[in-house]
């Protein structure tokens, strides 16, 4: 097939971009990094890309596609090729470039070493010398994080780094939840502060971009998200994202909306609030916030504190909590039939494992 | 010089990180260079599993995990090493789950352990079907732990011989440019293997066999270089590797009519006999017309989606992606495919080399454990034993206050010799040569071996490096990120390994593990070649010779699954 390409060339000598074109023939089953390979083997030998294993396991071509974050080698070109477009590859994001498709990933391990991205055991060694007990449900709560193969995907088009070049980052936070979530590591505590503070856990503006773009499953986002509900759990709740997120339950629950007005007081302070005062006067002018009183009570307000009793009844909180909706939702996207009842799922042969409960991780 | 190091690790897989942290932990300052990063290595891409006889599943013991691994090896494998190998590796797995390791689980909430091929018993650690991944994670977070000094896309080129000792390394900084010297008391070789010498392979790109073509050129060594092996489920079209796994739990191999024909050839073991036994099996039944596009057919449906998806979602993953099939729903193409070298730099068991001062551990390294044919699932056992004994053998000569001393006259001569390969102006491009190596080798020197097909290849190799030899042009001048410039240098590597390969391999007229001749020579020779082979470079070519396997009590049987 012919496979047209866009490629945005850099030379950090003399620090010029160009876009150039090529245009190749190429196997059907090629995909982006065949390509880039034939072009460089047979086009222009200073095309310069990483590449290694040429199976979504070694992290090393993320590119951007069309402006959006690929592992190169996970890219199948036939479509693209019969339907005509000629796709613009470039580095990735957020990250400096040094070549042509190769940045430098300094800022992305600076990040990762800053998460203490190792076990710090919380347990003596088994005294037999051999392996710690561990259920395979506990240990799945971290399984989508051990997926990651620090490809930088997630980086590349992570928005609130673009905004705090400073911010921890989608992938340094899901290497962090890994040990958080590890039952073997004695340090949750302390990872958990360290996260809730300067360019931590709470700057994340939850675009979701790092799902979105994740070659590999990681969900990044979630497991930011992991965090915070584990920090609340713990009683970490001093960041104003923290609050922010309690007071949206809070609302939820005593009027079944969101409470807008009372929002800024309950998150950045009275003080802030204060500051702000003209700004609301301003918006409430324009009719974009209700007035705060008398509170606006929807009609199915009950139907909300049930949920949310529900909920609190039994005990999902923290990252427990989300680990059960993701193994609950991965069951229904790998269909049973809808008409079963729980128990009859997990009883039959060969089921998927029942999901994390919160309680269980009292048997650990 | 760039910087001295008590022990510097050339290479940052599984064998080679290990090795760093052994090393580190024996007290000595360390140094890994690595042309990759170390998490892009390709031990990452293992996928089934890693050996070690815990005993979880069923009865074991390190005694029937050393038998299986001799009858396994063709009785090629040093047994005092096989030994020390299956002995230690349960130690060597603790400590890994201790370091974090993210293993698979048994109900009982233990380390799981599944079936693969030629093992008497379930022996296998696994995570799910990504172990590899999940080793170069733990391995990389311990070295970070400790804060080892890592030289990132130091593209190793030259080991440094001086006063009788290997004090060094030359290499090439692919992210700035220029010679770069990184001077170490000891240096440990774990580059890995050579899979690109053949155009279909489970191996990465960057598996082009440097550490071992390091030690060729400096009249080390290597021994069994003609035993590549052939893994029988790599995907077509593109050679990607489906793992053991799949078979380990209940996959079926199929022929265009539908039949399991491993009945035929291993009626016991089926699909989990050997490596080599199941590659020659598809090779057979595709020469005899019964294969699809030259492939035979790994069907998974009969395990259904919850089992394929919990243990197998990478595989599920390759296949859809590169194949562009559900096993859950059908039957995946896969033929063999070159994976694994059983040869290398010889060692003795702490990895050390002829030359004082070197050590090799990994696929680089030819204990040998692995003889003729390697289990599926001890290679990544073996980089972490290995890897670890040579890290500690590497420390301890280098803690006893060895000087370091790279002459300025080796860089001089790195100079020269570079200038030389980027001042070639007209000619063919790498690329050219490298097609023609890897069609040729798949061709002539695959899972069937024909004598006048690999007198062929050994006059192919001989006008390949001729072509090489006139220089292939470097499009690329300049200093940052010159990827041109090193797969050049990667091909002349590969070119010297495969004329030792050929040269070994029309000389031991037997048929033995991965070195089959059905046409000549169909039957194992044990009075003339239960031998190592052994090649040395002498005079710009191959030289070689013969050595003794070391026997310990496993006396050779007829191999049967």
């Amino acid at each position: 097939m012919q496979v047209g390409l866009k490629i945005w060339r850099f030379n950090s000598r003399t620090g010029e971009r160009e876009l150039q074109e090529y245009e190749i023939a190429a196997p059907e089953e090629a995909t982006l990094l065949d390509c880039l390979d034939i072009v460089k083997d047979q086009h222009d030998g200073t095309l310069a890309y990483r590449k290694s294993c040429r199976m979504m396991i070694c992290g090393s071509c993320g590119m951007r596609m069309d402006g959006a974050a690929v592992l190169a080698c996970k890219m199948r070109m036939y479509d693209i090729a019969q339907s005509g477009h000629v796709p613009v590859i470039s580095a990735m994001g957020n990250l400096p470039i040094v070549k042509d498709l190769v940045v430098d990933m300094d800022p992305f391990w600076q990040k990762f070493n800053s998460v203490n991205p190792y076990l710090q055991p919380g347990y003596e060694e088994p005294p037999d010398g051999k392996e710690h007990v561990i259920s395979q449900q506990r240990m799945n709560v971290v399984h989508k994080e051990a997926l990651c193969i620090n490809c930088g995907c997630c980086v590349s088009e992570c928005n609130a780094m673009e905004a705090d070049p400073m911010f921890t980052g989608p992938q340094a936070l899901a290497k962090a939840m890994r040990f958080v979530g590890d039952p073997r590591d004695g340090q949750k505590l302390a990872r958990l502060e360290k996260l809730n503070g300067e360019h931590g856990i709470w700057e994340c503006t939850r675009c979701y971009f790092c799902n979105e773009r994740c070659p590999k499953g990681v969900d990044p986002r979630d497991a930011i998200a992991k965090l915070g509900a584990e920090s609340m759990k713990e009683g970490i709740d001093r960041d104003m994202g923290a609050k922010h997120a309690k007071w949206f339950v809070t609302s939820a629950r005593t009027t079944g909306w969101l409470r807008e007005t009372e929002l800024v007081p309950k998150t950045q302070g009275i003080v802030s609030a204060i500051k702000q005062t003209r700004f609301a006067l301003d918006l409430a002018r324009k009719g974009k916030v209700p007035p705060p009183f008398p509170p606006h009570v929807a009609k199915d307000v009950r139907e909300a504190r049930r949920l949310h009793d529900l909920v609190r009844d039994q005990g999902r909180n923290g990252f427990a909590g989300i680990v059960q909706g993701e193994h609950a939702l991965a069951r229904l996207a790998h269909g049973h039939s809808g008409t079963e009842t729980l128990e009859e799922i997990y009883d039959r042969p060969g089921a998927y494992h029942r999901p994390f409960i919160a309680d269980e991780e009292a048997d650990v | 010089m760039e910087a001295t190091h008590d022990v510097l690790v050339v290479g940052a897989g599984c064998a080679g990180m290990r090795a760093a942290i052994e090393a580190h932990d024996a007290g000595a300052d360390v140094g890994v260079i690595s042309k990759l990063h170390p998490t892009r290595s390709h031990s990452g891409a293992a996928e089934g599993g890693i050996n070690a006889a815990l005993g979880n599943a069923a009865e074991d013991s390190p005694e029937i995990h050393a038998f299986d691994t001799v009858k396994g090896s063709d009785y090629l494998g040093d047994q005092d090493a096989i030994e020390i190998f299956t002995r230690e590796a349960p130690g060597d797995i603790y400590q890994l789950e201790h370091w974090g390791a993210f293993f698979s689980r048994r109900e009982d909430g233990k380390l799981a352990q599944r079936p693969f091929g030629a093992a008497g018993s379930p022996r296998t650690v696994f995570a799910a079907d990504i172990t590899g991944h999940v080793l170069i994670q733990v391995l990389y977070e311990q070295l970070v732990k400790r804060d080892i000094t890592v030289y990132e896309e130091y593209f190793a080129w030259k080991l440094v011989e001086n006063d009788g000792r290997c004090q060094g390394v030359i290499c090439w900084d692919l992210l700035n440019g220029g010679l770069k010297t990184v001077g170490g008391k000891t240096v440990v070789l774990a580059t890995g293997g050579q899979g690109r010498i053949y155009r279909t392979t489970t191996n990465a790109y960057a598996c082009t066999g440097d550490g071992a073509a390091m030690a060729l050129r400096l009249g080390l060594p290597l021994k069994d270089m003609e035993f590549m092996q052939f893994h029988p489920t790599t995907l077509y079209p593109t050679g990607i590797l489906l793992t053991e796994g799949c078979r380990g739990e209940g996959a079926y191999l199929i022929n265009s009519e539908g039949e399991r024909f491993m009945k035929r050839y291993a009626p016991n073991a089926m699909e989990l006999a050997s490596r080599d036994v199941v590659s020659r099996s598809e090779q057979t039944e595709i020469d005899a017309g019964r294969g699809i596009n030259g492939s035979v057919m790994l069907d998974m449906r009969h395990l259904g989606a919850e089992r394929i998806i919990e243990r197998l979602p990478g595989s599920r993953e390759l296949s859809m992606t590169f194949a562009g099939v559900d096993p859950i729903y059908d039957p995946v193409p896969v033929r063999p495919g070159a994976h694994y070298h059983m040869g290398g730099v010889e060692t003795g068991n702490d990895g050390e080399t002829e030359l004082t001062g070197l050590y090799a551990a990994g696929e680089v390294a030819c204990v040998s454990v692995h003889g003729a044919n390697r289990l599926g699932g001890n290679s990544l056992m073996e980089t972490i034993t290995f890897g670890r004994r040579a890290g500690r053998a590497a420390a301890e000569w280098a803690l006893s206050n060895t000087t370091v001393d790279v002459p300025r006259s080796a860089e001089a001569d790195a100079e020269r010799e570079l200038k030389a390969l980027l001042d070639v102006s007209s000619g063919e491009r790498a690329w050219q040569i490298r097609n023609d190596l890897g069609t040729s080798m798949l061709e002539n020197f695959g899972v069937f071996r024909r004598d006048e097909q690999m007198t062929t290849q050994v006059e192919i190799i001989a006008g390949l490096r001729e072509r090489y030899k006139r220089g292939v042009v470097v499009e690329d001048k300049g200093e940052v990120f010159n990827s041109d410039l090193t797969q050049a240098i990667e091909l002349g590597n590969m070119l010297d390994l495969a004329a030792c390969m050929l040269q070994a391999g029309v000389a031991r007229k037997e048929s033995r593990g991965a070195h089959a001749r059905p046409y000549d020579y169909p039957d194992r020779d044990d009075e003339n070649f239960m031998k190592h082979s052994i090649s040395r470079w002498v005079d710009g070519g191959p030289e070689l010779s013969w050595k003794d396997v070391r026997y310990t009590k496993y006396d050779p049987m007829e191999r049967k699954y």
